[in-house]
């Protein structure tokens, strides 16, 4: 290797190579114009959607739902005309975590100058990239990420969310908690150590005191996230040994949790709840595994809501990827299906007239009416959870039976969640 | 804390140090042999997990089966690694040998996703080992604590190996002075593969028995390596003693730093890296080569 | 810029030393020429470029300047820091709590980057110096490890994984003009002051008397230490400053990316200025700089297109270790030097 770190000789041409690689890497593709390959927003050309998920890492299974909800919209979309008369495209970026998001969205909405984003899994994620959503002026729709401060202290005109709501997933959790099990006193908690753990455990304890007067809480337990070995807080658990536990660890980290609590039995002692139990990522990867007759939680079940639209969507979904749709992939779809009937409505894909269409928009949404609310952008969608059970058609468990609440009694009124709207 | 609830967290501290010495002592072996850090020797613990799904999971067959298949299939491809492109930079600069393996862990992490795909894969346990003892009142689970006998006799065999046969002699050889080893008649390119495919074995092996406790996900050897780093910087870089000893500090720490002071675990692992690095840089068991 | 001629301490280096006067002054000239040249081309690349080019050309500058500070450990004194993230991340949370806690400018914040960088390397520099080589590497992993998990436990400080979040960066009146700092445009040439300063203090440095001495300690430090130069306080001066500017990297990353992670000072971060820093080539100034911005730009061009970015990185990195010997640059300069030189 050269024995030197600056030749004053050969310096000359080191800045120019270095200036050039340097400078004009990036600015060698500036003579395109922009927007790349697409007509971008209000051109001809195709309607752009891009799409952040996490496409990468442990929780990869995740975002390859997503990715297969939203491919299946966008081709009923364009088989049925497209959109405004233009085809819909839809592209795919890994949404990394808070330190990358914004560079990621900057990049579509920027350089490859999409109508609109979507997505977002994780809630520490999203909190990142919200407050900077304005600045880019495109319409953003949460799909998955579920922290109250979304649509809450966080909440701006661009940012909305389709899907179910940590409030709301808590509501029905602590009703059921409730009533099924008058007699647990005392509840903990194991869930994982971010915003989405605190917040859980926060609204469900909140939720399950305000119905059962008698109910303790112990102190939680939050291992790292991600983990994947939970021993010894299985074993903190038993030590402290409340009546139930309220589980929000999800993804990985829940199936691997389930399987060593098992090992120890921490079931047999004490009554587990699963927040987001139900998800199709975790029931496929657990297989028979999973515990049966426990609570489990989720956005959307696929053989839950007895509707026309949610058969036709769960039949088209198994046929053409040989599973049945996970709740992310249901957001998915459905997020990409309330951004085009706004456009539609709106005539544009203008954010501003879309922002105005989608406010109060009714949808049909394979998981059940859904309203948005003009207040603060968060769906008004009936919680889901069920008892899960063994099936003989199935290689997971699935839920028998599933149970609901009304949208309007699980969504804390607008004026408990801090939003407020410029 | 109750006797019954120490000695439950007891054991989990030791289970996990038996998994984590599993692999240290591969990476100590190609070290104290090869004198080179091997960044990837997490992603071929991750390929042993997955090989594990693979043979007990996806094709069901028993899984004492695929303890024997997973190891010798993530030895194959340390093999290949070793002979392809390894063995081309032995001569180079340490910072370029942990850039190649480096290289390594992004494509295994990778070609792992490419072929199972990004589903959570959790194997079944064997029907053999699966179930719980009762432990002073407390379950315990019998996979725990067949890992915890079979850290100790993999151990033992490796003393076997490495000080009792004649191939043995010759990697202790090899790891004193590889060119006087070279010298008396020992083909070291060879002796070099083969100890690089030990190494593999033994990350093979830990990802194996990690996969009936833990879910196979492409990223998984991103936090084992970082583990096992800090047992061989505490035990000694190349001795078998120093990662036995590092792996079960290393446990202890883990299992009750957290019950202590929350969240604390990591934080204590790697303070007590940085000190030993600074007091014994060499580690506990400071070796000029390789020591069993 | 003047001349200066070699002063000591280069033991191993046995070429010639040239000491042509005139010669000396020339390339002297052309040198500065050449970064005015380099700075005023990336003063109009935003005015050339869309806004997402200059958001990645920012980053490149942040990333250009933490791997240049880097290699004055690296390149220069032959440390392999596997932590150097730590201080580019002491700098961003730095920098975070100074503008979102205390309410100060964004100059305040980026200054407060400079700082916090230089602080902790401080600390952690006095225990770095004492080992050697591997040792080395090793724990500033540690140190830089401890630091992530620290950060990432102290949730109530720091936020934890979520990260500490600054949304607003305010305004600046530039001429009765009321300038949004968020903005691409205005940022960037934020960074560029900033960037140009931690460079150009860098290079002079590295030029310096001081950075002799750091080239000879890589080369032979026993040797160097018996000449009765202090080995250690020269290597910890490196330190801090290397840490310093790091720091100042920091500084500038967090408002731009409005959050300031635990992730920015994980070993997956020290270890991407390592690649880039291989990549172009450690002995030329520019060439960490220059690895690392290519390496920004490919990601950004490939992530669109595929979600198996960390395949293809690896195997770049593969055919740069097998067939590149001295990066991209190194390998450009030597090529050149051998066409040059059959053609006399």
């Amino acid at each position: 290797m050269p024995q030197r770190i600056v030749d004053r000789r050969g310096f000359l041409k080191d800045v120019g190579v270095a200036g050039a690689a340097l400078a004009m890497g990036p600015l060698l593709t500036a003579c395109e114009p922009e927007g790349g390959g697409g007509g971008g927003a209000g051109g001809d050309g195709p309607i752009r959607i891009g799409g952040m998920w996490l496409l990468s890492g442990a929780l990869s299974a995740y975002g390859e739902f997503a990715r297969e909800g939203a491919n299946m919209a966008v081709e009923e979309l364009n088989d049925d005309g497209g959109v405004l008369g233009r085809e819909v495209e839809m592209l795919f970026e890994h949404e990394g975590d808070a330190e990358s998001v914004l560079q990621v969205t900057r990049r579509l909405a920027l350089e490859e100058n999409v109508d609109f984003l979507m997505g977002l899994d994780s809630s520490g994620t999203a909190q990142a990239l919200v407050p900077a959503i304005p600045e880019l002026g495109k319409v953003l729709m949460v799909t998955h990420a579920a922290s109250n401060e979304i649509t809450g202290e966080l909440c701006n005109r661009y940012v909305f969310r389709c899907s179910v709501n940590v409030p709301q997933n808590c509501y029905l959790g602590a009703q059921l908690a409730a009533e099924e099990y008058p007699d647990l006193q005392t509840w903990g908690t194991i869930g994982p150590d971010y915003a989405f753990g605190y917040e859980t455990w926060e609204f469900f304890s909140r939720y399950l005191q305000e119905r059962n007067l008698e109910v303790s809480v112990i102190d939680p337990i939050y291992p790292p996230f991600p983990n994947e070995d939970f021993s010894s807080h299985i074993n903190q658990a038993l030590d402290a040994r409340p009546d139930g536990l309220f589980v929000s660890l999800w993804g990985a980290d829940l199936v691997n949790f389930v399987r060593q609590a098992q090992d120890f039995g921490l079931f047999d002692q004490i009554t587990p709840i699963f927040q987001l139990g139900a998800a199709m990522e975790v029931l496929e990867g657990l297989g028979n595994e999973m515990p049966t007759g426990y609570w489990a939680g989720t956005r959307y079940w696929w053989d839950g809501i007895d509707s026309e639209t949610n058969q036709r969507f769960v039949d088209a979904f198994r046929e053409r990827y040989d599973h049945p749709p996970s709740y992310n992939a249901q957001c998915a779809y459905t997020g990409v299906m309330l951004l085009a009937a706004a456009a539609e409505e709106a005539g544009t894909t203008e954010a501003d007239p879309v922002i105005d269409a989608l406010e109060g928009i009714e949808f049909d949404a394979p998981q059940g009416p859904t309203v948005i609310r003009a207040e603060d952008h968060q769906a008004l969608v009936e919680p889901t959870w069920g008892k899960l059970a063994d099936s003989p058609d199935e290689d997971f468990m699935i839920l028998d039976p599933v149970v609901h609440a009304p949208a309007d009694e699980a969504t804390p009124p607008v004026g408990e969640t801090n939003c407020e709207m410029e | 804390m109750s006797t019954s609830s120490f000695v439950i967290h007891l054991l989990n501290a030791i289970s996990f140090a038996m998994l984590l010495f599993l692999v240290s002592v591969g990476l100590n072996l190609i070290f104290g042999v090869l004198g080179v850090i091997n960044f990837a020797h997490g992603a071929l613990y991750m390929v042993g997990a997955y090989a594990a799904f693979q043979v007990a999971g996806a094709w069901d067959v028993p899984f004492g089966v695929a303890l024997v298949v997973a190891p010798l299939a993530v030895a194959v491809i340390g093999t290949v690694i070793e002979v392809l492109f390894l063995r081309r930079i032995y001569a180079r600069d340490i910072a370029v040998q942990l850039l190649m393996t480096f290289a390594f862990v992004l494509i295994l992490d990778d070609l792992v996703r490419l072929i199972w795909g990004t589903g959570i894969k959790a194997t079944p346990r064997p029907e053999l080992l699966s179930g719980a003892v009762s432990i002073f009142g407390r379950e315990y689970p019998i996979y725990g604590l067949f890992i915890i006998v079979l850290g100790p006799l993999v151990a033992a065999a490796l003393w076997y190996f490495i000080e009792r046969t004649s191939f043995g002699q010759r990697v202790r050889a090899a790891s004193t002075d590889r060119h006087m080893a070279s010298a008396l008649g020992v083909n070291v390119p060879v002796l070099f593969s083969a100890v690089f495919a030990l190494g593999s074995l033994l990350a093979g092996l830990g990802g194996t028995l990690a996969a009936p406790l833990r879910s196979a996900t492409p990223s998984m050897g991103e936090n084992i390596i970082i583990l096992t780093f800090i047992v061989v910087v505490v035990g000694g870089l190349g001795s078998f003693p120093g990662a036995l000893t590092g792996a079960l500090m290393l446990g202890l720490l883990n299992e009750f730093a957290p019950l202590l002071v929350p969240r604390s675990e990591m934080a204590v692992a790697y303070a007590l890296m940085a000190i030993v690095l600074l007091i014994r840089p060499r580690g506990l068991f400071p070796s000029p080569a390789l020591t069993t | 810029m003047k001349a200066r001629e070699r002063t000591a301490a280069r033991p191993v280096d046995t070429r010639p030393v040239r000491l042509e006067g005139r010669r000396q002054k020339w390339t002297a000239r052309a040198r500065t020429l050449a970064w005015l040249l380099l700075v005023a081309a990336l003063a109009v690349a935003p005015f050339v470029a869309g806004s997402y080019r200059t958001l990645l050309l920012t980053e490149i500058l942040i990333f250009g300047l933490f791997a240049s500070s880097f290699n004055l450990l690296f390149g220069y004194t032959g440390l392999l820091s596997f932590g150097h993230a730590a201080y580019f991340a002491g700098g961003a949370y730095a920098s975070a709590l100074i503008m979102v806690e205390a309410e100060l400018p964004l100059p305040a914040g980026i200054l407060a980057g400079l700082v916090g960088g230089a602080l902790l390397a401080a600390l952690f520099g006095v225990f770095c110096v004492r080992v050697n080589e591997i040792y080395f590497s090793l724990l500033t992993l540690a140190f830089g490890m401890l630091v992530y998990t620290v950060v990432f436990q102290a949730r109530e400080v720091t936020g934890g994984s979520d990260g500490f979040n600054l949304y607003e960066l305010g305004s600046v009146s530039v001429a009765g003009r009321e300038l949004l700092l968020g903005h691409p445009q205005v940022f960037y040439f934020v960074t560029l002051v900033t960037v140009v300063l931690g460079v150009a203090l860098l290079e002079r440095v590295g030029s310096s008397p001081f950075g002799q001495v750091l080239r000879a300690i890589r080369e032979n430090s026993e040797r160097v230490d018996f000449l009765g130069i202090p080995v250690r306080r020269y290597r910890y001066k490196a330190f801090v400053i290397a840490g310093a500017m790091a720091g100042l990297a920091g500084g500038l990353i967090a408002p731009f990316l409005r959050v300031a992670h635990p992730q920015m000072s994980h070993w997956t971060t020290s270890a991407e200025v390592v690649l880039g820093t291989i990549l172009g080539g450690e002995a030329l100034f520019l060439g960490p700089a220059v690895g690392t911005g290519v390496l920004i730009w490919l990601e950004s061009l490939v992530t669109g297109r595929t979600v198996y970015w960390p395949l293809v990185m690896g195997v770049i990195l593969l055919v740069l270790v097998l067939f590149l010997p001295g990066g991209i640059l190194g390998t450009l300069t030597r090529t050149y030097r051998r066409v040059r030189g059959s053609g006399r």
